[in-house]
């Protein structure tokens, strides 16, 4: 098996100041990749390097569509969105900045079909109600504005925006962030399913240990913009071998 | 097959005045198709750290571990996943899932890896709740709420649904009573008969005797400190 995703020496500065540093990362189908660190360490200067959010100043990223190896950094524009579009998904900490809060619920999701093509509006509306299914989010709900749902209906509703065009790499920076525990561990539930029944492959920043040990099978360490540790999830959270890597799991609170 | 061969295991703790625990020296261990290896030895001599080291949970700092001829190495975390999903099934002494997610679904999860027909893993998963005696009225809850004993058989129910050719079991029957302990017997029996390479640690004699299991007595043959 090939990697879907493949970011060799990335680099990103601020000015003088570093962004994230010498970053390497390979992603798998079917994968999910957390980046973890303090604030401040770069995880999302670093998802948004590879992500198409920010322009890195140097490196490499590579992603494998149908067999064929894309360079990323050196496609046109246009070549850019529409792989932005088709192939990769952007899921924010806050939903309201991944969604249109002035147009409904059903409008949201249909956005990305239309802008690669899709008129059929039978169609379409059949696909709006597969999502909403997919996410949990009642069907009749489909008319209403985002702005009249739970936050954690507006999480669900953005992922179901996300992943209406089938992408096979999905970006996630702090998806659980500002949602309630018990709402989290519902998320958490329907990420997982998702990567299982769509073999999707996810990058996913969090600060919290917890969430990458229960959705990660792979995990990279950032500090001051660069990776301390990586490797699989397991080993660096039970047998860190950095001491930043053994200082951050040794202060998770136990509950 | 698992095969380690002079594994040397040692913790560094760098943010504890760099303390050194020195875990394993030279530690050679084979585990055969059909064969099933109990691990003894006093608390702290590193039963649970060679199951994670063949997990791929610890580093070690040298010799190889095999699993199938595949080596196990760190710093090739997709093999491991790999193996994880294809060959190594580990029971763990605790449960570590997402919460509220029902019973059933968390049994269901490992074989959803390999096989996508839905209702014929459900009917799997339904088949090992009821040998270990799970009542029916608690599939649809999450496991996190039931008494340890419960949990431990969800434990046991996830890691024994499928057919693994490596079985790494932590004790698996700790906190059962005596029945639903000989229950738990049976079907790593039945893995073992199966020809998986079964290597645990299983806290009384007559469990380990009732399992015809090769002792190994880890205080005697590694010289960790």
């Amino acid at each position: 098996m090939e990697p879907i995703l493949s970011v060799q020496n990335l680099n990103k500065y601020y000015g003088d100041q570093v962004g994230c540093k010498n970053m390497n990362m390979t992603l798998y189908p079917g994968e999910v990749v957390g980046v973890v660190g303090e604030s401040g360490s770069g995880k999302t200067t670093f998802i948004n390097s590879i992500s198409g959010n920010l322009n890195p100043d140097s490196g490499k990223i590579l992603i494998n569509k149908d067999n064929e190896i894309i360079n990323f950094l050196e496609i046109s524009e246009s070549l850019k969105r529409l792989l932005i579009r088709t192939e990769l998904a952007f899921v924010h900490q806050n939903p309201r900045d991944g969604l249109r809060l002035d147009i409904s619920a059903g409008g949201n999701i249909s956005e990305r079909l239309m802008s690669i093509g899709h008129r059929n509006y039978g169609n379409i509306r059949q696909t709006i109600f597969k999502w909403l299914d997919k996410v949990e989010i009642d069907k009749s709900r489909v008319d209403d504005f985002p702005r009249t749902f739970s936050g954690g209906m507006l999480q669900r509703l953005q992922i179901a925006k996300n992943l209406v065009t089938s992408p096979k790499i999905i970006f996630m920076d702090e998806p659980t962030g500002g949602l309630d525990v018990s709402v989290q561990a519902k998320i958490l539930d329907l990420l997982r399913k998702l990567v299982r029944e769509l073999n999707l492959s996810v990058v996913i920043v969090s600060h919290d240990l917890a969430v990458i040990r229960l959705l990660a099978d792979k995990i990279i360490v950032m500090k001051n913009g660069e990776a301390v540790e990586s490797g699989l999830c397991d080993q660096v959270l039970d047998d860190p071998q950095h001491s930043y890597t053994q200082l951050l799991v040794s202060s998770v609170l136990q509950v | 097959m698992i095969e380690l061969n002079n594994i040397t295991k040692k913790f560094t703790l760098h943010n504890q005045g760099r303390t050194n625990i020195s875990v394993f020296k030279n530690l050679n261990l084979k585990i055969n198709p059909g064969e099933i290896v109990a691990l003894t030895g006093p608390s702290g001599v590193g039963k649970s750290s060679i199951l994670k080291m063949i997990y791929g949970n610890y580093v070690f700092q040298s010799g190889e571990i095999k699993i199938n001829n595949y080596k196990i190495d760190y710093k090739y975390p997709r093999n491991i996943i790999e193996l994880r999903k294809n060959t190594i099934g580990y029971v763990s002494q605790f449960l570590r899932v997402i919460p509220r997610v029902p019973t059933i679904e968390i049994v269901m999860e490992p074989l959803l890896e390999i096989n996508f027909d839905q209702e014929e893993v459900r009917e799997r998963a339904e088949k090992i709740l009821l040998d270990l005696n799970i009542d029916k009225n608690l599939w649809n809850l999450s496991p996190l709420t039931f008494s340890g004993g419960e949990q431990q058989r969800v434990n046991v129910a996830r890691g024994l649904i499928r057919n693994y050719q490596c079985l790494l079991l932590d004790e698996p029957t700790a906190s059962l009573d005596n029945v639903n302990k000989d229950i738990v017997l049976n079907l790593i029996n039945e893995k073992k008969d199966k020809g998986s390479s079964i290597i645990g640690i299983f806290h009384d004699e007559s469990s380990r005797k009732y399992l015809n299991a090769r002792e190994i007595d880890i205080a005697k043959i590694s010289h960790g400190n």
